[in-house]
């Protein structure tokens, strides 16, 4: 189970590459969304600008509330944003009506969520080819031969997600983001109801896909063990993007995380005042 | 508790909103047929209340019995001497004759035809008319009608207006009257005369049909009518004015009595069907609220605590809609007799009743079909054990009921298989009955098992036809997974479409089977009615005569009807001339023949197998006018024949004007003289029976036709009402369809995140919904071909009766059920793809 998508080799090589050289996938500026109106309004995005690399592995880190999730929604197509530009190629997500991000996303983006990323009445097979199906394409089978393989479900292809444990429903999830070779794969706290190490093969997944086939992942989490496996964290504070670490190490991400919800603790709970104090690596 | 309760039902208001309109249709339907019913009835009451508040006692020929199906019968007239004779007695004010029969109004040579009655009565001024204007009748040509049929025809007093009994005369109205506070009676013309006019008009000489009798003050009543007894004798019948009121009210009541049986079967069905829908409610308020009451319980309520809530969130909703029912149900009566009416069956029309026990029942139905219906569901929330509150999705799964369910199931269904086959073959009705029970018993106990079953294989011929498509498919799914509720709602449109197609089914045959009878016994080429009801008369005496007298018109054989008791049960007979029948029939004889009839009777041959009764054998038949009578049977007439002639038993005219005083034709059999074409003589009946709005000359196929257009109407309305169980068995789609999308919102989400489009989302719940319309469809049909075809045969008897599956009738019925497939669905797919992905997914 550890040699993944073993039929590209040297992968340490591909790891070692630095993200921006590469051409961007996502280039996200300026988004802005709140919620509610008035003294209650919720800032949840404040400006964020973000690019996203083709074929590199991005984790998107920050506190509790930071916007995490509703900057990945807003990426993948799912949010519909107050103000600012998300940019797929040459296409503006925020031009898009329903309609059309709808095929974006069952075309050319893979989701993972933290939990009930299947429907139950589907068998992982049928889950796994749900968006081609929409989409009234057939799976490729040799594509499909080998996700199966690698994730080891060739076992389970007839079962329910009742009949699955947690991590295999998980990569149920990987599978079914994967199938349709999607430009970019978006995973919300994909490990977030796992076990350590049911968790961590998730993530070996995730790592190779980007490896051995260039897959772009974007991937929320507050686990700097995740984060670790991404090629660059992206840390957010108060719905802006406050700084990147490239190559991450599971120890520097807790160190900072830590320092950020102290400064966090510290300052009044405004979305402005945080940013020019932390421009260092 | 009660404030939690209340609290609770608010809460999922929005949940409950189809619930609560399943409630109050089905209240809506028992208040409306009891308030129409005791509104009649209270018309009825007050009308005959009201004739007798000034008479004491009522003096009539004697009677062996009073009514028949709803009529009363006729009296012979009384030797006019009584009614001076009695004015003699001691303890007697007053003795006033008086004449009573049916007079047809007819204003500017337009007859006036009232639903009801049209009433012609000797002026007595002691019998409930009050005059509002103008004076009493005296002279020859004088006669005052009711203000209601003057307001209602124009007619003011000095007008001339023709009353047409067994004789006509033109008379001047000379005053007008209301009836109690009313303007007339309902449904009903009025027209009183003086007593010579109306001897005249009725043809009766001297003779009258009864005395009013008041007596002195300060005499009681009875002893009265004791001494009058005494000394009238046995011929004359001597009653309290109020018994003969009562009577005539009970008569003309019983035929409420028949329209409330049956309207109130049909609101039994609505409420079975609306069962279906609150069961699947609470069924799914429980399973989405699973975690909740598991909390409730963990935080110490008791299992029995927990049921009581959800019992009593039931009784809230069924006081809702039992309150919502009534008010709605005060509308529908009047909807009711305007559809009642359309079917040809006039209730009289008045100040709305809403008595305490309508309110009683109200409450009663809407809170007892909803506290069973919820009881299920119930006793399973009781079972939610404080545990479930810490699982993720932990609903409870039944296997152990599930499979005692389906033992049941099975049994019901096959006892109901046996039971109708036994039923069918031996022809009997209790044994279909109670197969039909059984079987639709069953049926819905295997609900859950069969419909998603039957989905499935609906799915897959969708799928077949329509190429593999995840909308379709995930539909399938979905309706597979609920089995219960999927179940629930594909019966309880199965069931409201059952009916509709028994109702089509038998209605066809018999239908089928009265006209081919009528073909094929009757020969003669025209036949003479009337267009009004049977309950209303027929033809009077003078319509034969003018036929008789046409020199187009080589024969012409009245048939009429009457009504004889049978040890209690009523029957019907027909009387016919044993001399011209056989020119105008062609009827199969087992024994004996019909031109030989004189005194005895023919009976069909069932009856005598029935009956086990030879020619030679006596029948004790019943009349009002002789008593029981020992009546040899003296010929078997074949089954089928018979039924064209509308009987079972057959009298000579001469033998019925021996036992019965009503003088009218029901029917007149014509053939033409040699030489003259059936058109020619058709023309010539009309012109000559030009002056008699009532009556009609019919050919053959149109006679054919006409004898079925009573039979016609009751089933327009049955089906019509039958719609609104398919109503709600609509709504109980649209209902389950909603709660299945409140509790699939994350799924629904997910789908949209990974790709779904809302189109292909209304698409998904769309099929959901014809998928159960059609699954419901299937099984309707199949249950309401199977029983019906059961019951034709039992009806059959081995007679003519075959089964007819009427092929406009099915195609409504499936045009119906897909109607409700794509309406039903509308909703819940518009509310589904309105969902926000993000909401969804965040849930
Ligand atoms: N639907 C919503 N309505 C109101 N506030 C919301 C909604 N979704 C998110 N928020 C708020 O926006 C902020 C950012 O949320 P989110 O992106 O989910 O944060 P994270 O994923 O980093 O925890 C939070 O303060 C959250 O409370
Ligand atoms: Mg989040």
């Amino acid at each position: 189970m550890t040699n993944l998508l073993n039929d590209t080799p040297g992968t340490a090589d591909t790891h070692a590459v630095a993200a921006p050289t590469k051409p961007v996938a996502v280039r996200a500026r300026g988004l802005v969304k709140s919620y509610g109106t008035g003294p209650a309004a919720v800032q949840a995005l404040d400006g964020a600008d973000l690019d996203i690399h083709t074929g590199t592995f991005t984790a998107i880190m920050g506190p509790s509330g930071s916007g995490k999730s509703t900057l990945m929604h807003a990426l993948a197509g799912l949010d519909v944003l107050d103000a600012g530009q998300v940019l797929i190629g040459d296409t503006d997500l925020t031009d898009l009506g329903e309609r059309q991000r709808t095929l974006l996303r069952r075309d050319r983006f893979g989701f993972v969520f933290q939990s009930f990323n299947l429907l139950p009445a589907l068998t992982a097979q049928e889950n796994i080819t749900l968006p081609l199906d929409l989409a009234g394409r057939r799976p490729d089978p040799e594509w499909m031969a080998r996700l199966v393989d690698t994730l080891g479900l060739g076992q389970r292809l007839q079962h329910r997600p009742s009949e699955l444990s947690g991590g295999q429903q998980q990569r149920v999830a990987v599978a079914r983001a994967l199938v349709t070779r999607p430009e970019i794969v978006f995973a919300d706290e994909p490990t977030g109801n796992l076990d350590t190490r049911h968790g961590q093969a998730l993530l070996r997944f995730l790592r190779d896909a980007c490896d051995d086939l260039g897959q772009t992942i974007v991937m929320v989490t507050h686990d700097p063990l995740a984060a670790a496996h991404a090629d660059r964290v992206v840390l957010l504070t108060d719905g802006r993007v406050i700084e990147e670490i490239a190559d991450p190490t599971a120890s520097a991400i807790a160190d900072r995380m830590l320092q950020l919800d102290t400064e966090a603790d510290d300052r009044p709970h405004t979305a402005a005042s945080s940013t020019d104090t932390l421009q260092e690596g | 508790m009660l404030r939690l309760v209340l609290k609770q039902t608010m809460a999922h208001r929005g949940r409950l909103l189809l619930t609560f309109a399943a409630i109050t249709l089905g209240v809506t339907f028992v208040v409306g047929t009891l308030v129409l019913t005791d509104t009649s009835r209270k018309v009825f009451d007050d009308q005959f209340r009201d004739a007798s508040t000034e008479v004491d006692i009522v003096i009539r020929d004697a009677v062996a019995f009073d009514a028949a199906m709803g009529v009363e019968v006729e009296r012979d007239p009384l030797d006019p001497q009584l009614a001076a004779r009695t004015a003699t007695l001691p303890g007697i004010d007053q003795a006033i004759p008086v004449v009573k029969g049916t007079g047809l109004l007819i204003s500017d040579d337009k007859a006036i035809v009232p639903a009801g009655p049209s009433m012609l009565s000797s002026w007595t001024g002691v019998d409930g008319f009050t005059l509002r204007e103008g004076h009493a009748p005296g002279g020859a040509d004088q006669v005052v009608i009711d203000a209601a049929t003057a307001t209602a025809h124009d007619i003011t007093l000095g007008d001339t207006v023709r009353v047409q009994a067994d004789r006509e005369a033109d008379l001047r109205v000379v005053g007008l009257v209301g009836f109690g506070e009313s303007d007339g009676l309902p449904d009903t013309t009025v027209a009183l005369t003086s007593l010579r006019t109306a001897q005249r008009l009725l043809r009766l000489g001297d003779g009258i049909s009864q005395i009013d009798v008041i007596a002195a003050d300060g005499t009681a009543t009875s002893s009265v009518a004791e001494d009058l007894r005494a000394d009238l004798g046995a011929d004359v019948d001597v009653a309290a004015s109020q018994d003969t009121a009562a009577a005539s009210a009970a008569a003309a009541k019983s035929q409420l009595g028949f329209i409330t049986g049956a309207l109130l079967a049909l609101a039994g069905a609505a409420l079975v069907i609306g069962a279906f829908l609150i069961a699947n409610t609470f069924s799914v308020l429980v399973t989405q609220r699973t975690r909740e009451l598991a909390v409730m319980r963990a935080a110490g309520a008791t299992g029995r605590q927990v049921m009581t809530s959800i019992l009593g969130e039931a009784t809230v909703l069924g006081i809702a809609g039992a309150i919502a029912g009534t008010g709605t149900g005060l509308l529908a009566a009047t909807g009711l007799r305007s559809l009642l009416d359309a079917a040809g069956a006039t209730v009289p029309d008045g100040p709305t009743v809403l008595s305490a026990r309508t309110l009683i029942v109200a409450l009663a139905v809407g809170i007892g079909v909803t506290l069973i219906a919820a009881f299920g569901a119930a006793r399973r929330a009781a079972r939610i054990s404080p545990v479930m509150a810490m699982r993720e999705g932990a609903l409870g799964t039944t296997g152990g009921r599930g499979r005692l369910r389906s033992g049941v199931g099975v049994a019901f269904t096959a006892a109901g298989v046996a039971a109708l086959s036994v039923g069918g073959a031996t022809e009997s009705m209790p044994a279909l009955g109670a197969g039909t029970a059984a079987l639709v018993a069953g049926m819905v106990a295997l609900a859950p098992m069969v419909a998603p079953a039957v989905v499935n294989l609906i799915g897959r011929g969708m799928i077949a036809l329509t190429g593999r498509s995840v909308p379709a498919g995930l539909a399938r799914e979905a309706a597979r997974r609920a089995p219960r509720r999927t179940g629930a709602t594909v019966m309880a449109l199965a069931l409201s479409l059952a009916l509709v197609v028994f109702v089509s089914v038998v209605g066809a045959s018999v239908r089928a089977a009265l006209q081919s009878g009528f073909d094929e016994a009757i020969t003669a080429e025209l036949v003479v009615e009337s267009a009004r009801g049977e309950m209303l008369g027929g033809l009077e005496p003078t319509t034969l005569k003018k036929v008789e007298d046409l020199d187009e018109v080589g024969t012409v054989s009245p048939l009429r009807f009457g009504h004889w008791k049978d040890s209690g049960a009523t029957r019907a007979l027909t009387a016919f001339d044993p001399t011209t029948i056989d020119d105008v029939t062609d009827v199969d004889m087992v024994e004996g023949n019909l031109t030989d009839l004189r005194d005895g009777v023919v009976i069909t041959e069932r009856q005598a197998a029935e009956r086990g009764l030879n020619v030679g054998d006596t029948l004790a038949m019943t009349f009002a006018r002789t008593g029981t009578l020992k009546v040899p049977v003296v010929g078997l007439i074949d089954d089928d024949d018979a039924r064209a002639l509308s009987t079972d038993y057959l009298v000579s005219l001469a033998s019925y004007r021996d036992w019965f005083t009503e003088r009218v034709d029901a029917t007149l059999l014509v053939r033409p003289s040699s030489g003259t074409s059936v058109h020619d003589a058709q023309v010539a009946l009309e012109d000559a029976l030009e002056g008699m709005p009532t009556v009609e000359v019919r050919d053959q196929a149109s006679a054919a036709e006409a004898r079925t257009a009573s039979l016609d109407g009751i089933l327009t309305m049955i089906t019509a009402v039958l719609m609104l169980t398919v109503l709600i068995a609509m709504l109980g789609i649209t209902n389950t369809l909603a709660l299945s999308i409140i509790e699939r919102t994350r799924e629904l989400g997910l789908l949209r995140a990974v790709g779904m489009t809302r189109r292909q989302l209304r698409t998904m719940i769309r099929t959901e919904s014809l998928l159960i319309a059609v699954a419901g469809l299937l099984v309707g049909t199949t249950i309401g071909v199977a029983t019906s075809a059961l019951f034709v045969r039992a009806i059959a008897q081995g007679g003519d009766l075959h089964l007819r599956v009427p092929t406009t009738g099915l195609a409504l019925v499936a045009a119906v059920g897909l109607v409700v497939g794509v309406v039903g669905g509308l909703a819940p797919a518009r509310r589904a793809a309105r969902l926000e992905v993000l909401t969804a997914i965040r849930e």
